[in-house]
């Protein structure tokens, strides 16, 4: 069991260092399989932890109706001691419980799919040794946040897998863009790392541990404020909500398995899992945690809303995964940490395969990315259009496919909280109106119809087939997964996955629906999706209704509510303002002419000086003569 | 062994260091400048020698004969300057000799 989560942990950074010390010793296509083979490795590692954990519920249980709370509560398995000061100690210590072997589970499994699929992607780019030796580590830093046994190795892993996403965004590094982005998202991931490593310290400062088990410890109640504030700082930041969520569509400059692994399936859903991991502190400050759902229903209105206007295919569905976030941070913010884990899982099924087809249409296209000029692509690439579909079904939450299981139980589980339960649940449901209105705006665009001129002139297929079938397995594969993924679970009447999480995060009483309002927000919620569909048909497709004109909404929607902007004013302006000033006030005059100044001075008092410097040995012995004399009688004076 | 009081050979050591002094202000032939520096360390070591029998002190007597040593080797050097600058046939006036001026 610990054994195959060190597997699962060490199988990519193996592969990552393998392939940097080979270098071009190795031809491409071998560093491909490595990085491909290694992730798989570790998903052979999941396999054994999970199987590992499944083994230890306890032995009365009949058939799959699990009592709750048997099974096992995690191992903790440590290398070594890695860090001592006094009291406090932490070691290099991982955790396998029912929580991580699920997150490791999603991590290797969808992670090894889309590595696989950047074979096919990346073949014939100048630098795919590169891409592979990140997209390795990659993975195993994402491995280390979600196996970490306490809370340092867990931000470890934080802080490695913004590098690497930092380096894979910036993987084109020629193209400015990308280098831009890269450091934006940089930037604002290091905000969170900065919030959470506050949070640390308070708990350091009163309870010289790390360790998880002390989030159960009592703090006052500033204290506990403040510790989930921080870490409440840190799975924004990473998870793009709002106000830290502008780097998101930024990153879309990435290539598209990047988008699909990170900025979908994996990374930016880690807020959510963090929230889960540490719920403990988080029911101490319910506060904090509403207002991590609050953040997520306004995430899910907003993305939702910008979503509807954007013109690139990739960030279409970048915002598509921030609105998705947005129902997960609202599942756990809740208290449904069970219901925010299962739409994480099946959201990375459905949303890798959305951008792994848009990645097989860029790729047909020869890296167009606009919209408007993929109309009918259906026509021609019909794997992708099918596989397309099941990714946007899912994503709208059409039964039976995955969105469907996951996402209703989030917006049933608001409505026994209080009155604001009332306005959770009211976004979500327009968020799902919203998500049906963007996602089949998209596939009208893009897949039904005639292929429009661009489209004939620019396609082009890999020997005959749509893509190379690295490219192809992978998305057949998800495609299934969305269509079925959901299965595992349909609350009230079946719900191994509440009951695996329930030893290590169990949901609220509060956030567990009844029977009846799961019925009847499983049929509103598809109703209203549906009506998303039909909306987007009538607009798109049928051109019946004519797009509402509404020009100042409509800036406001292509300017991302001015969230850029207002950055921009407040933190870029002030801080380029004041770096020019101090340059011109400060730098220039004061410490660029200090250097000058002091030589010409030095030279200005040699030049006095030398004049007593005669060459003429008597003058100087006179005044040595004379300065003797004068200690001489200084002394006798002073006596 | 009774002799002069202590502070008439401080007296001769004094005068003696006045004309070394005087000597090596006034006169400009770099001969004598060395011999009147000669003068002026002897008339040191005599101070020396005499204070170290006043006091019943060995270590003045000990310090006169690391002057002599470090006279004899100032001379050495004073010397072949002397002896170079001769062979050069340049001018023996220290006043002339003042390339080193500021």
């Amino acid at each position: 069991m610990t054994g195959g989560s060190w597997l699962c942990l060490l199988a990519p950074l193996g592969g990552t260092i393998v392939i940097t010390l080979c270098g071009t010793r190795i031809p491409r296509i071998a560093a491909a399989w490595i990085a491909t083979t290694s992730v798989f490795v570790a998903f052979g590692g999941a396999i054994w932890a999970f199987l590992g954990v499944h083994s230890q519920h306890a032995p009365n249980s009949v058939g799959l109706a699990y009592a709750p709370s048997v099974y096992h509560q995690g191992e903790i398995t440590t290398a070594w001691t890695w860090l001592q000061a006094g009291h406090f100690s932490v070691g290099l210590q991982l955790l396998v419980d029912p929580l991580s072997t699920m997150m490791m589970l999603i991590v290797s499994g969808v992670g090894g799919l889309i590595v696989l699929y950047s074979i096919g992607y990346m073949d014939g780019d100048d630098e795919e040794r590169r891409y592979f030796a990140y997209i390795a580590f990659f993975v195993f830093s994402m491995l280390l946040l979600v196996e970490g046994g306490n809370l340092l190795m867990l931000l470890v892993g934080w802080g490695l897998v913004g590098l690497s996403s930092y380096l894979l965004i910036g993987f084109w590094h020629e193209r400015p863009t990308a280098v831009a982005a890269a450091k934006k998202a940089f930037v604002m991931n290091a905000f969170g790392d900065a919030t959470m490593a506050l949070a640390f310290f308070i708990l350091i400062a009163h309870t010289d541990s790390l360790s998880f088990g002390v989030l159960n410890a009592h703090l006052s109640s500033t204290q506990a404020n403040l510790v989930a504030l921080g870490l409440l700082g840190g799975a924004v930041a990473k998870s793009a909500q709002i106000p830290l969520q502008t780097w998101l569509p930024d990153a879309m400059e990435g290539p598209t398995p990047v988008s699909a692994l990170i900025h979908a399936a994996t990374m930016v859903t880690a807020g959510v899992y963090l929230i889960a991991r540490t719920h403990a502190i988080f029911e101490q400050a319910r506060t904090i945690e509403l207002i991590a759902a609050g953040t997520g229903a306004l995430t899910l209105l907003v993305a939702g809303l910008i979503a509807l206007v954007q013109t690139d295919i990739k960030r279409v569905i970048a915002y598509s995964t921030m609105s998705q976030i947005g129902y997960m941070f609202l599942g756990v913010g809740v208290g449904g940490y069970a219901n925010g884990m299962f739409h994480l899982m099946t959201h990375a099924f459905f949303k890798a395969l959305l951008f792994m087809t848009a990645g097989l249409a860029i790729h047909a296209l020869a890296g167009e990315q606009d919209i408007r000029n993929m109309r009918g692509l259906g026509r021609l690439m019909p794997f992708t259009k099918w596989c397309f579909l099941a990714g946007a079904l899912a994503l709208v939450g059409i039964p039976p496919f995955a969105g469907f299981f996951s996402k209703d139980p989030i917006i049933a589980s608001t409505l026994n909280i209080g009155w604001y339960g009332y306005v959770f649940y009211a976004c979500g449901l327009v968020g799902a109106f919203l998500t049906g209105l963007y996602t089949f705006r998209l596939w009208f665009l893009v897949f039904p119809g005639e292929p429009s001129p661009f489209v004939r002139e620019h396609y082009h297929d890999h020997h005959g087939s749509e893509g190379a079938w690295t490219m192809l397995l992978p998305v057949g594969i998800l495609a299934v997964l969305a269509t079925i993924g959901g299965w595992i679970q349909f609350p009230p009447h079946w719900d191994p996955i509440t009951r695996w999480l329930a030893p290590v995060a169990p949901s609220l009483p509060d956030a567990v629906a009844s029977s009846t309002q799961e019925t009847v927000t499983s049929i509103v919620s598809v109703l209203v999706g549906l009506t998303g569909i039909a909306v987007a048909w009538a607009i798109y497709s049928e051109r019946k209704i004519a797009i509402p004109a509404a020009p100042s909404l409509r800036r406001l929607l292509e300017e991302k509510f001015y969230f850029d902007r207002l950055y921009d004013r407040i933190f870029y302006a002030p801080a380029v303002a004041t770096a020019n000033f101090l340059r011109r006030e400060f730098e220039e005059p004061v410490v660029l002419q200090t250097g000058p100044d002091l030589g010409e001075a030095t030279i200005e008092t040699g030049g006095l000086v030398r004049r007593i410097q005669t060459g003429l040995l008597r003058t100087y012995v006179f005044f040595l003569a004379a300065g003797a004399a004068a200690v001489v009688l200084a002394f006798l004076i002073a006596k | 062994m009774l002799g002069p009081n202590v502070a008439w050979y401080l007296a001769i050591a004094a005068v003696l260091f006045g004309i070394g002094a005087l000597g090596v202000l006034v006169r400009r032939n770099t001969l004598v400048v060395l011999l009147s520096l000669e003068l002026m360390l002897n008339a040191g070591n005599l101070a020396l020698i005499s204070l170290a029998r006043h006091w019943h002190n060995g270590a003045g007597q000990i310090f006169a004969l690391a002057v002599m040593a470090v006279a004899a080797s100032e001379v050495c050097v004073g010397l072949g300057l002397v002896v170079a600058l001769n062979r050069r046939e340049l001018s023996l006036d220290v006043d002339t000799l003042s390339e080193l001026r500021g």
